[in-house]
């Protein structure tokens, strides 16, 4: 490389140092494992391995050409997670951080989201009948849903939800009460 | 100084690039390298979205060209992990996962570009329609710009992450957006944006500049070529059998000079320079530079 070579580097790099930051998108559900966000967009290069590995081909990838289209994402509604903790275990640069497939490592490591309980949908919640169905498919049992009161209304509890959203894709369709949400869009529990 | 050996070099070139006079075996063998990492990286998405619930080809083949782990080595393209690696700072897996490949820059210099990268199928394919475009009277450009641009564009992508807080190298790295439209295409996502990009950067280089990405736009061909400054693999002249007819100048995609032995680290060693040579004057060696 040449003197003008340099320059071309240098003056490219000021160039992306100059580059203004656009306005922070909402906040996406990521892979389990996945460094916070701000760190994570840094590290992930957009392989698509762990997309490649997820048996229930949960993991998805914006479609346009954005800044975002190399960033994978969580389509919870259509295929939860069954945290394999595959697309930990093929990551190459730690943007997913490693986590082994054991329940107690799961349970304390994973923060996909948090789970949000629109109680005017919920069957129970609403006196349209007995459900149990979010209760009854999560892997973390009555440490993230609890059933309160004469029809085994679900109660959650965001502290011991991995947010796999098991629950969520389980949840009736014509109720829909469910929501996954990031935990930096949580707005006061509202569970 | 125009040469009225130009026009008779600019004659030889074919379609498939080159009348092959010398350099057979290492152009049959580049080819089928490259043949062979175009089908990894479009096929292998296939089979693994067929073949997922078997659990293979996870155990031979995970990813594609910018990263892959092929028989449980790690292997990360050097542009990606240098980005991660500014944007985040070194982790000892990163590194382990950037080695291998970067060894092999440092030794074989920008070897990438012309043995490995799965687009050069596809710029080969753009050389035919610019040959076929020529021939049928339609005007091609052949747009040069300055060698600086790529470094610029280099700069930008690695500092740029940091402030858009996103890696930039896989939006506009010709292997990445190839091996991300393959695997959209297998997991049935579409098409999406990463084709959009790979169909202009085919259009630049088939219309308006030969091969104009990889010479002056690609982050990917300027981090190898700094990489790669020390490698003494190169392509050398010996003055006494050239007869100066610009054949190999005609012929290089990047721009290079072999005839006034002008051949710099942005040389990808794809060797067609050698192989159109009619007098076999170059060649690709360790040697010093004869003189």
């Amino acid at each position: 490389m040449n003197r003008r070579g340099v320059l071309g580097l240098a003056a490219g790099a000021l160039a992306g140092l100059l580059a203004r930051r656009p306005a922070a998108a909402a906040a996406t559900l990521r892979p389990p494992g996945a460094l916070p966000p701000g760190a994570f967009e840094l590290a992930c290069i957009g392989c698509f391995r762990c997309a490649e590995v997820c048996p229930t081909r949960a993991i998805r990838f914006p479609a346009g050409a954005a800044l975002d289209a190399g960033q994978p994402f969580l389509a919870l509604r259509e295929a939860a997670c069954v945290l394999c903790m595959a697309c930990t275990e093929v990551c190459p640069t730690g943007a997913l951080a490693r986590i082994p497939a054991q329940a107690e490592r799961v349970a304390a490591e994973v923060r996909i989201g948090v789970p949000v309980l629109d109680r005017r949908s919920c069957l129970p919640w609403s006196r349209q009948g007995v459900c149990r169905l979010c209760a009854y498919v999560c892997p973390m049992g009555a440490r993230a849903v609890e059933l309160v009161g004469p029809l085994q209304a679900p109660l959650f509890h965001a502290a011991g939800c991995v947010g796999c959203g098991l629950c969520e894709e389980a949840c009736p369709e014509e109720a829909h009460a469910i929501h996954i949400v990031p935990a930096a869009l949580q707005d006061g529990g509202r569970t | 100084m125009d040469h009225l050996g130009t026009q008779r070099a600019r004659d030889l070139l074919q379609p498939w690039d080159l009348v092959l006079r010398g350099g057979r075996p290492y152009q049959r063998a580049r080819r089928t390298v490259l043949a062979l990492s175009l089908l990894t990286v479009a096929g292998t998405p296939f089979l693994a979205a067929r073949y997922l619930d078997r659990a293979w080809p996870a155990g031979l083949i995970v990813g594609a060209t910018g990263s892959a782990r092929v028989l449980g080595v790690e292997l990360l393209d050097p542009l990606l992990s240098v980005g991660v690696w500014l944007a985040r700072g070194g982790r000892p897996g990163l590194l382990a996962a950037a080695l291998p490949v970067l060894l092999l820059v440092v030794v074989l210099g920008r070897f990438f570009c012309g043995w490995l990268c799965p687009y050069l199928p596809l710029l080969a394919l753009s050389h035919s329609v610019r040959w076929a475009l020529g021939k049928l009277g339609v005007p091609v450009l052949d747009l040069r710009l300055p060698g600086w641009v790529r470094f610029a564009v280099l700069g930008t992508v690695l500092a740029g992450s940091a402030t858009l807080g996103v890696q930039l190298a896989v939006l506009v790295y010709p292997p990445a957006l190839l091996a991300r439209t393959a695997y959209r295409m297998a997991f049935g996502l579409g098409l999406g944006g990463g084709a959009t990009v790979l169909a202009a950067v085919w259009l630049f280089d088939t219309t308006i500049s030969r091969a104009g990405f990889c010479r002056s736009l690609c982050p990917g061909g300027a981090l190898f070529s700094l990489l790669g400054v020390a490698s003494q693999v190169r392509v050398r002249r010996v003055a006494s059998r050239c007869t100066d007819c610009t054949a190999c100048d005609v012929v290089c995609n990047l721009g290079l000079r072999p005839m006034s032995d002008r051949v710099d680290t942005g040389c990808d060693r794809c060797g067609r320079c050698i192989a159109v040579c009619p007098t076999r004057a170059l060649s690709l060696s360790l040697e010093g530079r004869p003189r």
